[in-house]
């Protein structure tokens, strides 16, 4: 069976910057896969290297064996990308957002009305979707983007940061939606926090990144017994010397 | 002392001052901009005044008598003046004798001069003589225009005061597009063409400024949103999201356009009632010839719309270098003295006066060609139109293409330009 993701040796110079340094990696079809690392650890650069939005100077990338620099149009029909605190365009109601989004993302077969019935079903944003995004809470405008993300279901959904600074209710919705999204679909899930709580609860295996380089990688139970530690955030100071 | 004042006010300073786009718009661009069209404007004056040195008066004397020799004999001790006998003004102009003497005003002593002038000076004060003024009216519309014809009554006002209070009366004629228009002088048509120089260029250059003011926004709003990045993962060719993106401010340039030049044939339909010629009767231009003709209001539809729509795509390539909106804003106002620039100067002086250096820089100037053209089209001056849109058409297509390389590569999210260091950097998560 294919890789969903293989990263082979990536990395990214941004003029003096060495923003990725041999970063290697691999996801497996179906499972949800975190990077975990500080600010400016290279996690954002990493995924938008997968999505295609930036190339690597060097390494290679495979998306569902595609190698995702060479045929970037071909991978970027198979995934969808949730950028960190990204919004919506404020004069669009939500409704419009998401049938301007299908449309773009949708294939000649594509079935229109229930990919934005699915999408409607995911946010759980109601009547509210007929107001424009711009009277929209943060939490609101990251359901709806989650729903957005999802609501084609791509064979590779990658999100960055997706529930990071809403307030325990919107986040725990939006954890809920992955989780249950995944296991339904089997859409394999990549994504990036800083919430290594959150990380526990909804992933199969993460790696720590930090400073342009993925230090360790595992199952967060293993990674927890291997480094005698109660929870992520322990292993991660554990593993960067500063515990 | 209101308490904290002094500290809010700190701030306030560092925070205005700190700000590129309160540098430019209030600093940088008056010192730039008000030197530069001083400058320009002293060439005019200088170029006016040479060529005014130079120009030659054609006298036609067709009366040659005592009196219209004694006239001649104190034109010619002020001017360089040429004389012609027995020639009629359209036959002047027919002749091509203007451009043979290098003149653009000639005066024409009617017949029956000299005996007026004995009769007023034998007592007969209600009889004068009169001579006719014709200047050359080319549609140029600069301060300096009807220099000529504010010279020959300069002298005339002169020899009355040598001979007898008002005994020679000046009539000023215009000669349009070959056509000899009496009682019509160029300084009040140059007066006319002023006040339509000062509306176009002001509303360009607000439709402008606001254009791409918008178009920046737009792109720079869709990065700090980061819906570009969304956009730009969807299996969507990146050269559509450009193109849909300048087609909807094509869509409103062109309505734009056609309600600038709404207004505009407005605005000289009303000019044409009530200002009045010599004759008393109003000047109307129509009748002139001197509005566009159809033809020509559709080409100066053409170059505005080119003209916008090279304007946003340069605001468009600009702000793909900013991080969000204000950065965008900023960026943009660099561009906002080469709009200023031509189009304050093109207001007060015909491009044609101007020495080549300078006239050459306008010409280059993209900005320039809708004010030009404006000019061009109501003289007939179609070829100027043209060279115009053609130019900035091309200038258009250049920056289409740069924009389409940069949507094209990572540079849309990655570029950043920061002037002070010099050059375009790159940024990391």
């Amino acid at each position: 069976m294919s890789l969903a993701v293989e990263a082979i040796s990536l990395t990214k110079q941004f003029g003096q910057i060495r923003a990725l340094d041999g970063v290697s990696f691999n996801i497996k079809p179906g499972e949800i896969y975190g990077l975990i690392g500080p600010n400016g650890a290279g996690k954002t650069t990493t995924l938008r290297i997968i999505c295609t939005l930036i190339k690597p100077t060097t390494g290679t990338i495979k998306i569902f064996n595609q190698d995702a620099t060479k045929q970037p149009e071909k991978t970027r029909q198979i995934i969808s990308y949730l950028p960190e605190e990204s919004g919506a365009y404020p004069n669009l109601t939500g409704l419009e957002y998401l049938q301007f989004m299908a449309k773009l993302q949708s294939k000649p077969d594509t079935n229109l009305k229930a990919t934005i019935d699915e999408a409607i079903q995911i946010c759980g944003l109601g009547d509210r979707l007929k107001d424009k995004a711009k009277t929209y809470s943060k939490g609101m405008k990251r359901r709806l983007l989650v729903a957005r993300a999802l609501m084609t279901r791509p064979k590779l959904a990658v999100l960055d940061e997706p529930a990071s600074g809403l307030d325990v209710l919107h986040a725990y919705h939006i954890r809920e939606i992955v989780k249950s999204y995944v296991k339904e679909h089997g859409v394999t899930v990549l994504m990036s926090s800083h919430n290594m709580l959150e990380v526990e609860y909804l992933c199969n295996r993460v790696a720590l990144v930090n400073k342009g380089k993925l230090v360790v990688e595992g199952e967060p139970k293993a990674l927890k017994a291997k480094f005698n530690s109660e929870n992520l955030e322990e292993v991660f100071a554990k593993v960067v010397g500063f515990a | 002392m209101l308490k904290g004042f002094t500290t809010i006010l700190i701030k306030e300073l560092k925070e205005l001052m700190r700000d590129p786009k309160i540098l430019i718009g209030m600093i940088v661009l008056p010192l730039i901009m008000f030197p530069v069209l001083g400058l320009v404007m002293g060439f005019a004056v200088q170029t006016a005044q040479t060529e005014a040195q130079r120009a030659t008066l054609l006298v036609v004397d067709n009366d040659c008598g005592n009196w219209s020799q004694v006239f001649v004999g104190y034109l010619n001790s002020t001017m360089n003046v040429e004389v012609l006998n027995n020639t009629s003004p359209q036959s002047v102009i027919d002749r091509g004798l203007l451009a043979q003497y290098n003149s653009s005003t000639f005066v024409v002593i009617p017949s029956g001069f000299s005996d007026n002038l004995t009769r007023h000076n034998a007592g007969e004060w209600n009889v004068t003589g009169v001579v006719n003024a014709y200047g050359v009216f080319n549609g140029g519309g600069g301060i300096f225009s009807g220099v000529g014809g504010s010279t020959v009554t300069a002298v005339i006002a002169g020899f009355n005061r040598a001979v007898a209070p008002d005994v020679v009366a000046v009539s000023q004629s215009s000669v349009i597009k070959g056509t000899i228009t009496e009682g019509v002088s160029v300084s009040v048509l140059s007066g006319l063409l002023l006040t339509q120089s000062i509306a176009l260029p002001i509303t360009i250059m607000v439709m402008l400024t606001y254009a791409m003011q918008i178009a920046a926004t737009s792109v720079a709003m869709e990065k700090e949103e980061k819906t570009l990045e969304t956009l730009l993962t969807t299996p969507v060719d990146r050269f559509a999201i450009l193109m849909g993106k300048v087609s909807s401010t094509i869509i409103v340039a062109g309505v734009a356009a056609v309600t600038v030049l709404i207004g505009y044939n407005y605005m000289l339909g009303s000019l044409s009632v009530g200002i009045a010629g010599n004759s008393g009767g109003s000047v109307d231009l129509v009748a002139l010839g001197l509005v566009p003709s159809v033809g020509g209001y559709i080409l100066l539809g053409i170059s505005l719309f080119f003209t916008l729509l090279s304007a946003l795509a340069l605001a468009v390539v600009m702000s793909a270098f900013s991080e969000n909106v204000r950065g965008a804003q900023a960026l943009v106002g660099y561009i906002y003295p080469l709009i200023f620039i031509p189009a304050m100067a093109l207001i007060y002086l015909d491009v044609n006066s101007l020495p080549l250096a300078i006239k050459a820089i306008f010409y280059a100037i993209p900005y320039s060609h809708p004010i030009l053209a404006a000019k061009a089209v109501v003289t007939g001056d179609y070829g100027t139109v043209v060279f115009g849109i053609v130019y900035v058409a091309v200038f258009t297509i250049v920056i289409m293409y740069i924009a389409s390389r940069l949507f094209a590569t990572e540079k849309i999210l990655t570029a950043k330009l920061k002037f002070g260091r010099g050059k375009a950097k790159q940024h990391s998560e």
